[in-house]
């Protein structure tokens, strides 16, 4: 019967390969709980805006019609005409707000594709974790230059994984001014 | 007659956006989900005016408007890129596709339209 190896780096050996199994195991694991609730903010937020944005038509939609009720009221009685330019200014502050709430809801895409980018991280990360693990590949007790190999194996699929989720990821979202952006005609 | 404006996004709520301030300013709109949709719709139809955001999932917005600019009856319609990207070098390339301008996401009604109306009246 082969005796158990208990060299310092047969000892070694074995640790690693434990650290890295844990590592891989707990980091996907916590990888794919932030992914689910990425997944799950994407939807909330997605169904904030639906319901914000066919609140906002309806809003407008009603906002004309009253209007259009006033025109009619300030041509059929002369006696409200005091009244028609502090309408108008209302009318103009009405489409100032309705302005800025165009641009307040286009925030929404914005976010939607940092989540996006943040979702291909973590798809990215948890591919990288996965090959962390070592376990199955190098025999318990197969010594030092087994692992070494091992590990040289998985640093060479890690940085190709990384090279590739660079491929893949679009450019963040870089908006700093919560105004409207710029234009520039060439 | 109105002219028609073809507004290229994937987000559905900046489309519906897009939609509601170009027709209150009198333009007619078509909208297209990705740079593919938005080919196949100006196939079908000719717009006055092209208005694209730049990352789409399949066809993204310089691969539409170097595919338009490259049919002889878009060679003369402008685009305009509607985008998060900000970057010199993203807006050197898009000039360089054939874009006529590039606006920064998000749009004000007001700046939009009056660049628009600058364009194509």
């Amino acid at each position: 019967m082969r005796s158990k190896d208990t060299s310092p780096s047969n000892e070694l050996s074995m640790r690693v390969m434990r650290l890295l199994s844990l590592a891989s195991e707990h980091g996907d694991q916590h990888l794919a709980e932030v992914e689910r609730d990425l997944v799950q903010m994407d939807v909330l937020l997605d169904e904030a805006i639906k319901k914000l944005c066919a609140s906002f038509m309806a809003i407008h939609r009603v906002a004309d019609l009253q209007q259009e009720v006033l025109d009619g009221l300030l041509a059929d009685c002369p006696a409200a005409s005091g009244h028609a330019a502090r309408f108008a200014a209302l009318r103009g502050e009405l489409d100032r707000h309705i302005g800025t709430a165009v641009t307040g809801l286009q925030f929404q895409d914005m976010t939607s594709q940092l989540i996006g980018r943040m979702a291909l991280h973590l798809a990215g990360m948890r591919d990288v974790f996965g090959t962390l693990d070592v376990n199955g590949s190098v025999p318990p007790e197969s010594g030092t230059e087994a692992l070494l190999v091992a590990l040289g194996s998985v640093s060479d699929r890690v940085a190709l994984r990384f090279s590739e989720l660079e491929g893949v990821v679009r450019s963040t979202v870089n908006q700093r001014h919560m105004e409207s952006g710029d234009i520039e005609l060439f | 007659m109105s002219k028609t404006i073809l507004a290229v996004d994937d987000s559905g709520s900046l489309r519906q956006m897009l939609s509601f301030s170009l027709k209150a300013a009198g333009y007619g709109v078509i909208e297209a989900v990705d740079g593919q949709d938005a080919l196949s719709k100006a196939k079908q139809h000719q717009v006055d005016l092209v208005l694209t955001d730049q990352n789409m999932p399949g066809m993204d917005g310089l691969s539409l408007i170097k595919a338009l600019r490259g049919m002889k009856n878009y060679q003369k319609v402008p685009i305009l890129m509607l985008t998060t990207e900000s970057g010199d070098d993203m807006k050197a390339r898009g000039r360089a596709a054939g874009a006529n301008g590039w606006l920064v996401k998000p749009f004000d009604p007001a700046r939009l339209t009056e660049v628009v109306k600058k364009l194509i009246g």
